[in-house]
């Protein structure tokens, strides 16, 4: 066989469903889903931000756009990518200057801020339904 | 040293550091925005509109704008690199990239300094 057929013939796996993912693969692929989705909202705040600031009846609007229900739900889904690529980003610059860089801590960590995430969504949830 | 890294000599070492140290400043800068916010509470237009007055803050809020832009070229762009394998597509995606952040950083600077 020579070598180009060689390279062909190489396994691949492209079913994501099948690929296992230890807690620090998930916490990585999350950080940068959740950066891809707070890169793709930057227009919107851009917008709201200037509208609030443009008149009164506009802020007025923009408190009302943002009260509506189905916002809710978006914002607690982009309160929860903040957060998560926030605590997700504090654990590699930890890690960059060489804390908790063995797998057990490694570990540990990526469920710290799995959880600090959920966390911090669930308190901003209840500041928004409650 | 640091801002040495940070040269055209060290391009790897200059994207790397980059991505970290405008992390950190956006970090800082988010901490800052909601303990301003729950301080200064804004309840109307007003109170909104002082929560933006202070130049200070407007510099602050302009600077975390453009260490979003940054940051963003930087993640977006590793982003292209792993999953645009054609090259002509991914050097459109990384102009257009690259446009749309300039346009962001314009307005950006449009609404805190007008």
């Amino acid at each position: 066989m020579n070598q180009k057929l060689a390279k062909k013939n190489r396994p691949k796996n492209l079913n994501l469903l099948t690929i296992r993912l230890p807690i620090n693969a998930l916490v990585s692929i999350l950080h940068r889903a959740t950066g891809c989705a707070l890169f793709l909202i930057l227009p919107v705040i851009l917008l709201l931000l200037q509208l609030s600031l443009s008149s009164p009846s506009n802020l007025d609007s923009v408190i009302a756009f943002l009260h509506s229900p189905f916002i809710k739900l978006v914002l607690m889904g982009l309160a929860w990518a903040f957060f998560h690529h926030f605590f997700a980003g504090i654990r590699h610059l930890a890690m960059d200057v060489h804390w908790m860089t063995s797998l057990m801590k490694a570990r540990y960590t990526s469920k710290v801020v799995m959880v600090l995430g959920l966390f911090a969504t669930l308190v901003v949830s209840i500041a928004l339904w409650v | 040293m640091l801002i040495e890294l940070l040269t055209k000599r060290y391009p790897g070492m200059r994207a790397w550091l980059s991505q970290r140290l405008t992390g950190l400043a956006m970090a800082i800068y988010s901490v800052l925005a909601v303990w301003r916010f729950f301080w200064l509470a804004p309840s109307d237009y007003q109170s909104w509109l002082a929560f933006f007055q202070p130049g200070w803050w407007r510099l602050a809020t302009l600077l975390f704008w453009f260490a979003l832009s940054l940051h963003a070229w930087l993640g977006i762009r590793d982003v292209f690199k792993d999953y645009v394998p054609n090259d002509t597509l991914r050097a459109v995606l990384l102009k257009g990239l690259v446009l749309l952040l300039w346009l962001y950083l314009a307005w950006a600077s449009y609404l805190l300094l007008a």
